[in-house]
């Protein structure tokens, strides 16, 4: 068997076949569902005339607040309407819902609501948050070790305020969903959400029904990346609103401009620093203080802080620490989960003080993170949990000598010493990514595993496919417990009806989860088909009133599946095809389905005191890239990357080098060119492709080498790590690189360079440089 | 002869469209209308690439159909008359993958989907291109040829690097050309017959005209002033998708022979109003290397080969590209009306913001560009938050003659993205005469130009950034003639 395995839906994608929910076909009578968003940050609503929407013919349901049943939700803490009633929080945040008969009278009717609305000043910003005390949540708390004590003896402190700002998900396909009703007061949903049973829950909520009346399908998306983790649900809602006030399917498709005013980003953050290092660069002391935008309301933001917590000190031993974080409310759209949740920014100030240390020390920053890396004893976190099976130094060591750093290094320095246009740069980052949910409850999960009578199986699970290819690794899971070619397994659209109570898609544990819990249910079909194999091979003739018993007490350990057969270990002239022995056991009424249940075990955080083990293994990876530079400009082009990650023993390598290569490139966008504007009174400018500018293929890095550890991680399935957002946080190394780069300009100064590092900030950085070595020309 | 239909080919299937379809954007057309959703639109403003389809049309001196990428999102379908629309459905050769698809699925170049339709019509058009349509032929796709035909198509999952994977290992020989599976001859003499008719067609609420002379497209401008010219419609279909903008009387020069023209004369590159930018891109690489350079960062290959020249100039904005270049070449534009022609230095076109000296009752017929003399150095910019596929943050053209001691003799300097129009610099230019190409030269010179210019800040960039920006490309420039570098291939 490939472990390469294409996607399942490959043939599909490549054809134009694959079915995305604005694919489907139209149903008959099916209404176009609208939001009209608010058009202030903040204001009091004092009225919202419908009469011109409800008149323009063609339009089939114009509804607010008072329309649902339950206007309150909340992933995590139930704080924000679905349609604003009292007052408006942010831009777009909803408050009408229409049904229209066609896309044109949709669009006419939007405009014919007339809001009346009392405008307050808005909060735009982690600065002013902070100033008027405005808060979601409590504070957290991380610390070990003796703070006062630890800078009192350390050689050097430095100190300052580091700001990283917030990135769109761009997923290609923008919030959708169609709702079809159906009899007894029953919903079908099809939503583009990470968050199927979420989606399910809340529309039975919000329209006052049981669960058991929602049915929630996710087929695939196009792309989530978090972003549809709970933000799918609210839209989710609102088409079936209006299919079940109005009898009538309804689909509502965000455009994009929509989807990016509307939704939740990344988190920026700001934080509060202060390390205490020793000559060498070792850091004896950190004092870190995050502070998140949370948006308007509290969505993820708890869990996405705490990441960010216990990320703070990223693949570095800090002795003594003091890690808190707080959420700011301000008056945009709450935001959100996004591939990395909270890690990448706390990764990001760890790597930043680094840098800054090297550059302070006049030392190679591979050097200071080389020794501040988890190494022998110095294997705890600041939260106690203990670096297991650690690779770190050898990922650090090993793309030392594959990336040939030490000669690039003074290739650079020559090159910089010559050269009056360009300016190149050069830094190697780490990753080290806990995984499993730090809400402990999140980290369980089920499957259905059906075998049909020509050997084919269906398998579902909660986990939903947006690109990461879960699909293909549980089909894998599931053919190698049998042995059988994988495109013999197919995963089934994910659906409340079959698994429910799942957790989202997403901690990348979409496979770890979910492939363990189909795991599960294939052994126990396995099982039983080997206890029918076993007493078939004992006696192979039957009466016609005989029917195999199975004996699920003994051993059946003989018994192999190998290769689509099964046969006896030490007999192997008995044997079976594995099609004749699925259909034998059918006939002896022996159960071909199973049910698997799986929750990760051995892990649990204390959140108030910031102690314990809140991961089951960590992911770990290193990359170096070199940047290319214009002095002129500020303009900045990625040379070349190379990355070295632990996956463990990749269950698909194939997959897995999409997910290094795709999220490395989104981080780097995130890092780079991906830069949110805002104006004073909180529009959000950079709402499209147009102005926000994700990676371009000319973007991606010219020279690209991924390559993978090969280890076996004994506590996760298949001997496999999770991938999906790891790889993004090594995207920081080219903004690393850009630092080091401008290191090159302004000799010891060091920079206040934010993320993202745009042209324009990186060609500040350059003038500032330049006006301290006046008279000199640039060189 | 005129007709009230459109005549367009599908995946070789003939179709005629009568009244409101003929307004339908391409892509509502090919998803709402006909069902082939694997066309997706993503952005509805040309700037993903989702929505790419290949387009086949009639082409002087071609006998089959001349295929190229563009997007489907800001295409209307009476911009499609007379042409073959080949959507991802309809690239599969007798039923099996093509070589594109099947590199595509072993290279795991799709992971969500969505952007897979237009990744396979983007390459296969290239693949298309490659292997048959070019001059020179090739077997095997060159990576950065394959980034750059593939710069108009955003992916958010897979880092694109599995996509290049799946690019450089087709082998080409194993591609059909798409004028071999489709262009019968019925076709072709079908496509080539409605060529020369004009069209026109009228429903309740708006009008469609093409008229097959220029003497009947300048009666209409007088007949219906406010009628709107539509070139291949970048600009404007962003506008109509973006709520912006709503014409309903709608004029096209597409059926009109002479506006495809694009040819060398007496000195000059003389374009008609339909040459599209990938035509002229090609045309110049020869002939004014420099700006062909230029013209490779210009928005993307979809893009270009539906966007015109004259469409860039006519839409009058300040960050259009190709303007710095045009305004130190000194080119002109013909302007045509009932009354004539008359032709207007570029120099003195732009009157403000969005303004042109150009009546209601005009339109632009030609666009002369003087050819530059060889000894002359000529330098194009293009800054941008995103090197490729990106609207400008600030352009600069600067045009210089030398004496044999290597003095500054002439110079001419446009900037745009510093004001409402594209300018020169006059005060500038002039402190450069007389110069060497010496830091100290261009470094006064770029002081100056921050006194010339009046920036603001914007989503892009700030106007702080506009003035260093002003100031500093000067420098670039000189250092660059002194490195005897130019912003190689990465930038
Ligand atoms: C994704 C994207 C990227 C882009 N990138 C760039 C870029 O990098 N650089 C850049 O400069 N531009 C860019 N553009 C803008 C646009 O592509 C160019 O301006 C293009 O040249 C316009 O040509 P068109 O034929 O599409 O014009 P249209 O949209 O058809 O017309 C533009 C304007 O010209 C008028 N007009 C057209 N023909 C005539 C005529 N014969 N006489 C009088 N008026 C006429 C129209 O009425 C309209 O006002 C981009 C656009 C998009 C959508
Ligand atoms: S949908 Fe984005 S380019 Fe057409
Ligand atoms: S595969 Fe998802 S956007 Fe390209």
């Amino acid at each position: 068997m490939t472990t390469s395995l294409p996607h399942d839906s490959a043939w599909g994608h490549v054809t134009g076949q694959s079915v995305f929910i604005d694919d489907r076909a139209p149903l008959r009578g099916e209404l176009h569902v609208g939001v009209v968003g608010s058009p202030i940050a903040h204001g009091r609503i004092k009225s919202i005339n419908l009469a011109a929407a409800k008149a323009l013919p063609g339009v089939a349901g114009v509804f607010t607040a008072a329309d649902l049943h339950h206007n309150i939700w909340g992933t995590i803490i139930q704080d924000q309407p679905l349609l604003a009633d009292q007052t408006v929080n942010f831009i777009g945040e909803p408050l009408v819902v229409i049904a229209a008969e066609d896309r044109e009278t949709l669009k006419i009717a939007k405009r014919l609501v007339k809001l009346d609305l009392e405008p307050l000043t808005p909060i735009l910003s982690i600065g002013e948050a902070r100033q008027q005390q405005q808060f979601i949540a409590v504070k957290r708390t991380i610390q070990r070790g003796d703070l006062a004590a630890a800078f009192a003896s350390a050689e050097h402190v430095l100190e300052g305020v580091f700001e990283n700002g917030g990135q769109d998900h761009f997923y290609l396909e923008s919030n959708c969903a169609v709702v079809y009703p159906g009899e007894r007061g029953n919903l079908e949903v099809h939503s583009s959400s990470q968050h199927p049973t979420e989606v399910q829950h809340l529309v039975a909520e919000a329209l006052g029904l049981k669960q058991h009346q929602v049915t929630c399908i996710v087929k695939r998306m196009g792309g989530g990346f978090g972003g549809k983790e709970s933000q799918a649900a609210p839209f989710a809602v609102f088409a079936a609103l209006a299919a079940q006030k109005l009898g009538r399917p309804a689909r509502l498709v965000l455009s994009k401009d929509e989807d990016m005013v509307m939704t939740g980003k990344r988190h920026p953050f700001q934080t509060d620093y202060k390390v205490g290092f020793n000559a060498e660069g070792r850091i004896v002391a950190a004092e870190i203080h995050l502070y998140s935008d949370g948006g308007a309301y509290a969505d993820l933001s708890t869990s996405v802080l705490e990441r960010a917590m216990l990320h703070s000190d990223n693949a570095y031993y800090l002795p003594v620490a003091l890690i808190t974080g707080q959420i700011c409310r301000t008056h945009t759209p709450p935001n959100t989960a996004f591939r990395g949740f909270g890690g990448p920014q706390g990764v990001a100030v760890i790597e930043h003080i680094l840098e800054d240390m090297a550059i302070y020390l006049n030392k190679d920053a591979y050097a200071v993170r080389r020794r501040n890396c988890y190494e022998g004893e110095r294997n705890t976190t600041p939260y106690g949990q203990v670096v297991e099976n650690n690779v770190l130094p050898q990922l650090f060591d090993g793309l030392h000598a594959s990336a040939d750093y030490a000669r690039r290094r003074e290739e650079i320095a020559a090159f910089n010493a010559a050269s009056q246009t360009q300016i190149k740069g050069l830094a190697m980052t780490a990753v080290k990514f806990g995984i499993s949910f730090t809400t402990r409850f999140l980290n369980q999960g089920n499957a259905l595993v059906n075998l049909h009578r020509d050997g084919s199986f269906q398998v579902s699970t909660g986990a939903t496919e947006m690109g990461q290819g879960v699909h293909t690794k549980i089909a894998q899971i599931v053919a190698e417990v049998f042995d059988v070619p994988a495109t013999q397994v197919m995963v089934m659209a994910t659906s409340t009806e079959r698994n429910h109570n799942t957790s989202p898609t997403a901690a990348s544990s979409g496979t770890d989860i979910n492939g363990a819990a189909a795991q599960l249910a294939a052994e126990q079909i396995r099982d039983r088909l080997a206890a029918c194999v076993a007493a078939h091979f004992e006696q192979p003739e039957r009466g016609p009133l005989e029917e195999i018993e199975l004996d699920m007490v003994r051993s059946h350990a003989h018994i192999v599946f190998e290769k689509g057969e099964i046969y006896h270990r030490d007999q192997p002239e008995l044997r079976i095809s594995f099609e004749d022995a699925v259909n034998m056991a059918y006939l002896n009424r022996i159960s071909l389905s199973g049910y698997g249940f799986f929750k990760i075990p051995g892990i649990g955080f204390d959140k108030e005191q910031g102690v314990g083990t809140p991961f089951r293994y960590f992911t770990n990876g290193v990359a170096a890239s070199e940047v290319l530079i214009d002095r002129f400009t500020g303009e900045l082009k990625v040379l070349r990357t190379d990355i070295l990650m632990d996956l463990g023993r990749p269950i698909n390598e194939a997959i897995d080098y999409g997910q290094v290569s795709g999220a490395f490139v989104q981080g780097m966008g995130w890092v780079t060119s991906e830069n949110l504007v805002m104006n004073p009174e909180g529009h959000l400018l950079s709402h499209s492709p147009t102005t926000y500018k994700i990676p371009n293929i000319q973007d991606t890095p010219r020279q690209f080498n991924i390559k993978l550890l090969s280890n076996h991680e004994a506590k996760n399935v298949r001997g496999s790590k999770a991938v999906g957002e790891p790889p993004l946080l090594l995207g920081l190394s080219v903004w690393a690189a850009v630092k080091n780069a401008l290191s090159y300009a302004n000799g010891r100064q060091l920079t206040g360079l934010k993320i993202p590092a745009t042209a324009e900030s990186i060609l500040r950085e350059l003038g500032a440089a330049e006006a301290a070595h006046a008279p000199q020309p640039v060189a | 002869m005129m007709r009230d239909y459109l005549l367009v080919y599908i995946n070789g299937q003939r179709h005629e469209i009568r009244g409101e379809e003929a307004f339908f954007s391409l892509s509502d057309y090919l998803r709402y209308t006909r069902g082939l959703t694997g066309t997706k639109v993503v952005c509805a403003e040309g700037d993903c690439g989702a929505c790419t389809i290949i387009r086949g049309s009639l082409r002087d001196g071609r006998e089959d159909l001349h295929y190229e990428g563009i997007n489907a999102c800001i295409t209307f379908m009476h911009l499609m008359d007379c042409t073959h629309i080949v959507t991802v459905e309809g690239l599969q050769d007798n039923g099996s993958l093509n070589p594109v698809q099947q590199a595509m699925i072993d290279h795991h170049g799709a992971q969500c989907g969505f952007c897979t339709p237009g990744f396979i019509c983007a390459m296969s058009d290239h693949a298309n291109h490659c292997a048959y349509q070019s001059e020179r032929p090739v077997e095997q796709l060159e990576t950065q040829r394959l980034r750059n035909a593939l710069t108009g198509n955003l992916c958010r999952c897979t880092g694109y690097a599995p996509i290049l994977n799946a690019g450089e290992s087709i082998d080409l020989k194993a591609f059909t050309p798409l004028q071999q599976r489709y262009d019968t001859p019925e076709m072709l003499s079908d496509l080539q017959a409605h060529a020369s008719h004009s069209v026109q067609i009228q429903t309740r609420e708006r009008l469609f005209y093409a008229p097959n002379n220029l003497r009947d497209a300048a009666e209409f401008r007088v007949r219906r002033p406010e009628s709107r010219i539509f070139s291949s419609a970048t600009d404007m279909g962003v506008l109509i998708n973006k709520e912006k903008s709503d014409p309903v009387v709608i004029t096209n020069l597409s059926r009109i022979p002479e506006a495809h023209s694009l040819r060398e004369e007496n000195g000059q590159i003389v374009v008609g109003a339909r040459v599209s930018l990938s035509q002229l891109e090609n045309f110049c690489r020869s002939r004014i290397p420099e700006f062909a350079r230029l013209m490779r960062i210009f928005a993307s290959p979809q893009i270009k080969n539906k966007g015109t020249l004259v469409g860039n100039i006519a839409n009058a904005s300040p960050i259009a590209d190709t303007l710095p270049f045009l305004f130190v070449a000194e080119a002109e534009i013909e302007l045509y009306s009932t009354q004539g022609t008359r032709r207007v230095n570029i120099n003195r076109f732009y009157t403000g913001y969005k303004q042109l000296d150009m009546r209601p009752d005009e339109l632009i017929s030609r666009v002369y560009i003087p050819m530059l003399p060889k000894d002359e150095i000529l330098r194009l910019y293009k800054v941008s938050n995103r090197k490729d596929l990106d609207i400008s943050t600030f352009t600069a053209a600067i045009r210089l003659q030398l004496d044999t001691q290597r003095q500054i003799t002439g110079a001419a300097i446009a900037y745009g993205g510093v004001g409402p129009v594209v300018m020169r610099l006059p005060r500038t230019e002039a402190s450069l005469i007389g110069c060497p190409l010496d830091v100290a030269s261009f470094a006064a010179a770029g002081k100056l130009a921050r006194e010339e210019i009046t920036p603001i800040s914007d989503v892009r960039a700030s106007a702080d950034y506009r003035y260093q920006l002003a100031e500093n490309i000067l420098r670039k420039c000189q250092a660059e003639l002194e490195e005897q570098t130019s912003e190689a291939v990465v930038f």
